[in-house]
């Protein structure tokens, strides 16, 4: 019988995996992201390519837990599904003489043959997928990728310990489940439906009204920077999504109730009866669907933002090989140049002192036009125009003109059009200067090092007589500073500010770009991590429903046809009505990931998040992203559906 | 209004072929209740899903008020279909989706009727075959005899001129047999409702007017009702029956 059994254990896991491809990929998939994100874990190369990725482990093996109980979901989710569904065919081989136990070990050895099947696949898959991230994190980190294909046997076995995981839980519920059964739950067990839970007509008018009104609030607390008030935020949201689904799903025939008109026109009929039934056994588990979509989104814009605020700042700070911005007037820094001379070959340096002019006429300007906030500088800060000029040089850009009697503007980006529109003159002491145009090239100007935001360029002489902000040093060099130069540099710095109190900055390109590279890859990582695990999951129990409807979907149709549906009708309105079954659940959480991404996104300071990190941009990214890996599964389900549901044209 | 002319129909491939229908003629006059008897295999369904359009003949022709149906385009046939025939099956064949009224409001959402007057229509139907308690109930709550009154409803409600009905019932207690049958004749006095029944029940096929028997794919006989009571017709068609082979059983 053993052989038999295992041969029937083979036998219907082949055919599980056929019937249920979507998930089987999705299985797949999971096994790939997890053995992916766990080998970068593991791997020793990329370790050493920073010391900011210390705490990568520690991400990763958070995202882990997350992605195993979503991922733990899924399987217990599917199981118990198919359970259901095969319940007839379990119930048959009770009848016909196997006992229980062995019924148990069929389903619980072909689940596990599926899961296996999927492991080996997937770490196969997640091994060019790690290649993948291999390849991102080096390109962060401005190395060169090579190709070096292999496993990490770590990796390996804490992938196969997550799936054990996933997997012993589900089938050791489902044997459960199938011991304790008896011949009749299991040959009816497709016929057990869920029942709308609010059927009452006044109720579920405030329901459905109070839960809007929840979401509107929820999201408004979600955008409130205080974490215990994010949190109720969050709390708000889930009540709100549950209490809409399960209102939502006898509201619909109430609404066409009280208009038959529009109930018959076109393809409703068809379009929102399917959608309602659907939806009367599905409404919880829609709502649930709804928050992982809007955890995904939200997940994704989030990782955006923290993207483009890294690279942003440091973009900014970066653009000198060596920058050190020290307090006070004529600052002796000898201590620094010793270093700088011993150790950093340097091809070409500034040291200048950044003025104060007399007024702070451009600040208010720029106050009367944006949000401006200053700090640093109590008046417009002022550059002498040889300063300038070598700093410019120091920084790679190309030269510039002043024109006798003129001063210059530099500015950050975000302010340049703003500044090109003040045609108003400075007065320095004596001198009346006109406005001679308007720069906007990184110069460190984000912290305040430069000028916050943007700094006037005056002639040598009419610096003469300002006081003075704080002293300055700028360097190119030939090679890019190693971390161990900055760290010592920093050594000094703190040893000046131990014995005389004045604190400095230092910062460097590499170790800028290093930063950026590391805070990417600790917080980007988890966070696309989960959200593509999110999104497959949800769109994999979406489409699982969507596909078990084939037979009754099938039915329909071939009815239709006889009574006179012409083909080209029927595909309008399964078109429709999947049009609709799968924006359902991704319609409340655009509503609430748009307005908390595109927040997110503004909170930083002014000047960070432009270009491709503004915040329209990471919107319209997250968004996209979300929609294509939804679309892939959507698209796979249509062609599925259409193809085994609509007759013979 | 439908004439059958010599037609055939054969299954399968070139080296095993079924001949399901064997230049099979006859005729259905207007406000006719026909039936169509045999046993399992005999081509009754095989006829009806012919004359229904859902499947096509081999060689011979079916003409519907002087329209060869043969020849009609698939766009043609759906909308023959939805406009001139109304069917009845065994398994009553409504969407358990739909509610009692939106089943029946089916036929003439899809014959794009005024939305607006659609809920009149189905409302006055209902009250004809006495299902307008139901309306508002879904399939799986009401009883088998009103499914397939509700499936009747649907079959005339958009003045369909011939009613096809595939064993109508055989899933039906015999209460609810008799009072469908009884309602299918009233239907077919008045409106005047054409109605073709394929049927293996002697006692449905007694209520029609005229009994054509088939075997092996081709007409074996007819019997006319003429003036004689249900009763007198049925014990002539179990006679005609046991002439054709068929078993007790299959007849009851």
């Amino acid at each position: 019988m053993s052989v038999t059994l295992s041969k029937l254990s083979l036998r219907n896991a082949k055919r599980q995996a056929k019937d249920y491809l979507v998930y089987f990929v999705t299985v797949v998939m999971a096994a790939a992201l997890l053995y992916s994100f766990n080998a970068l874990v593991f791997s020793r190369e990329i370790a050493t390519l920073s010391t900011g990725l210390s705490m990568l482990p520690v991400m990763v093996a958070l995202a882990d837990v997350v992605v195993v109980c979503v991922f733990g979901w899924l399987v217990a989710y599917a199981t118990r599904f198919m359970l259901r569904r095969r319940g007839r065919e379990l119930g048959l081989y009770l009848l016909v003489g196997l006992e229980s136990g062995q019924v148990a070990r069929l389903f619980f050895l072909e689940n596990l043959a599926v899961g296996g099947c999927a492991l080996g696949l997937g770490v196969a898959l997640g091994g060019l997928l790690y290649q993948m991230l291999r390849a991102m994190t080096f390109a962060l980190f401005g190395q060169t990728y090579r190709l070096a294909l292999g496993f990490s046997l770590p990796a390996v076995l804490l992938t196969a310990a997550c799936f054990g995981l996933i997997y012993l839980r589900a089938l050791g519920r489902s044997r459960r489940y199938i011991r304790r059964a008896n011949i009749h739950d299991l040959i009816y067990s497709d016929r057990q439906n869920e029942g709308a839970v609010i059927r009452t007509g006044k109720g579920r008018v405030w329901i459905f009204t109070g839960s809007i009104l929840l979401g509107i609030l929820g999201t408004a607390l979600l955008m409130v920077s205080s974490l215990p008030v994010a949190t109720a935020g969050a709390g708000c949201l889930i009540v709100a999504l549950f209490a809409f689904f399960l209102s939502f799903a006898s509201g619909v025939p109430a609404f066409f109730d009280r208009r038959p008109a529009r109930k018959y026109r076109g393809q409703n009929l068809l379009v929102f009866r399917t959608l309602t039934a659907k939806l009367a056994t599905m409404g919880a588990l829609m709502a649930a669907l709804a928050m992982i979509f809007t955890a995904t989104l939200i997940s994704e814009g989030t990782g955006l933002v923290f993207r483009g605020l890294f690279l942003g700042r440091a973009s900014d700070t970066a653009c000198f090989d060596l920058y050190l911005g020290m307090e006070g007037k004529d600052r002796d820094y000898s201590l620094y140049q010793d270093y700088i001379r011993d150790h950093i070959p340097v091809e070409e340096s500034v040291s200048y002192q950044v003025y104060l002019a007399e007024d702070h006429r451009v600040r208010d300007y720029l106050e009367s036009k944006t949000v401006y906030h200053y700090f640093n500088f109590d008046r417009d800060p002022v550059l002498r125009w040889s300063d300038y000029a070598a700093l410019r040089s120091v920084a790679g850009y190309p030269p510039v003109e002043l024109g006798e009697g003129q001063y210059l503007l530099h500015c950050m980006g975000y302010l340049e059009d703003i500044l090109k529109a003040y045609d108003q003159p400075v007065t320095l002491g004596d001198l009346t200067l006109r406005p001679g145009g308007v720069h906007a090239e990184h110069l460190s100007q984000s912290e305040g090092e430069n000028g916050r935001g943007y700094i006037l360029v005056v002639p040598d002489e009419a610096a003469e007589g300002l006081a003075v902000n704080h002293t300055a040093y700028a360097a190119k060099t030939r090679e890019p500073v190693p971390f161990e130069d900055f760290y010592n540099l920093t050594v000094v710095m703190d040893k000046i500010w131990e014995g005389t109190g004045l604190g400095d900055t230092i910062t460097t390109k590499a170790q800028a770009e290093a930063e950026v590279a590391s805070q990417t890859a600790l917080c980007v990582f988890p966070l696309y991590y989960l959200a593509l695990a999110l999104t497959m999951t949800a769109a994999t129990i979406l489409t699982i429903q969507q596909l078990s409807e084939v037979e009754r979907y099938r039915k329909q149709f071939a009815l239709l046809q006889k009574l006179g549906m012409v083909r080209r009708e029927m595909a309008r309105a399964l078109g429709v009505q999947f049009a609709v079954y799968y924006a359902l659940p991704a319609l409340p959480p655009l509503l609430i990931g748009v307005p908390f991404i595109l927040h997110l996104a503004r909170l930083p300071e002014p000047g960070v998040m432009v270009g491709a990190s503004s915040p329209w941009v990471i919107l319209v990214t997250s968004v996209a992203v979300f929609f294509f890996i939804y679309g892939i599964y959507i698209l796979l389900a249509y062609t599925s559906l259409r193809r085994n549901v609509l007759p013979e044209g | 209004m439908l004439q059958v002319q010599n037609i055939e129909k054969y299954y399968g491939s070139k080296n095993n072929v079924t001949k399901a229908l064997d230049r099979v003629s006859f005729q259905v006059k207007d406000g006719e209740f026909l039936a169509i008897m045999g046993a399992s295999g005999s081509g009754k369904t095989t006829l009806l899903n012919c004359v229904s359009t859902i499947d096509r003949v081999s060689a011979g022709s079916i003409l519907l008020d002087g329209v060869r149906v043969d020849e009609l385009s698939e766009a043609e046939l759906a909308r023959f279909r939805r406009e001139r025939l109304g069917f009845v099956f065994q398994d009553f064949n409504l969407l358990d989706t739909l509610t009692i009224e939106e089943n029946i409001g089916l036929a003439l959402a899809l014959n794009h009727r005024d939305p607006g007057e659609v809920q009149g229509r189905v409302r006055e139907m209902a009250r004809k075959l006495g299902i307008i308690d139901i309306l508002e109930k879904f399939p799986y709550q009401v009883s088998g005899g009103q499914k397939q009154r509700a499936a009747c409803a649907r079959a005339m409600v958009a003045g369909q001129s011939l009613l096809l009905a595939d064993e109508p019932t055989g899933a039906l207690d015999s209460k609810a047999s008799k009072n469908l049958l009884e309602l299918m004749t009233a239907v077919n006095r008045d409106p005047g409702a054409t109605i073709l029944m394929v049927t293996h029940d002697a006692y449905s096929a007694s209520y029609a007017g005229r009994v054509l028997f088939l075997k092996d794919g081709r007409v074996f006989n007819e019997l006319f009702r003429g003036d004689r009571g249900r009763p007198v017709f049925y014990h002539e068609i179990l006679d005609v029956l046991a002439a054709l082979g068929g078993d007790v059983s299959d007849v009851i």
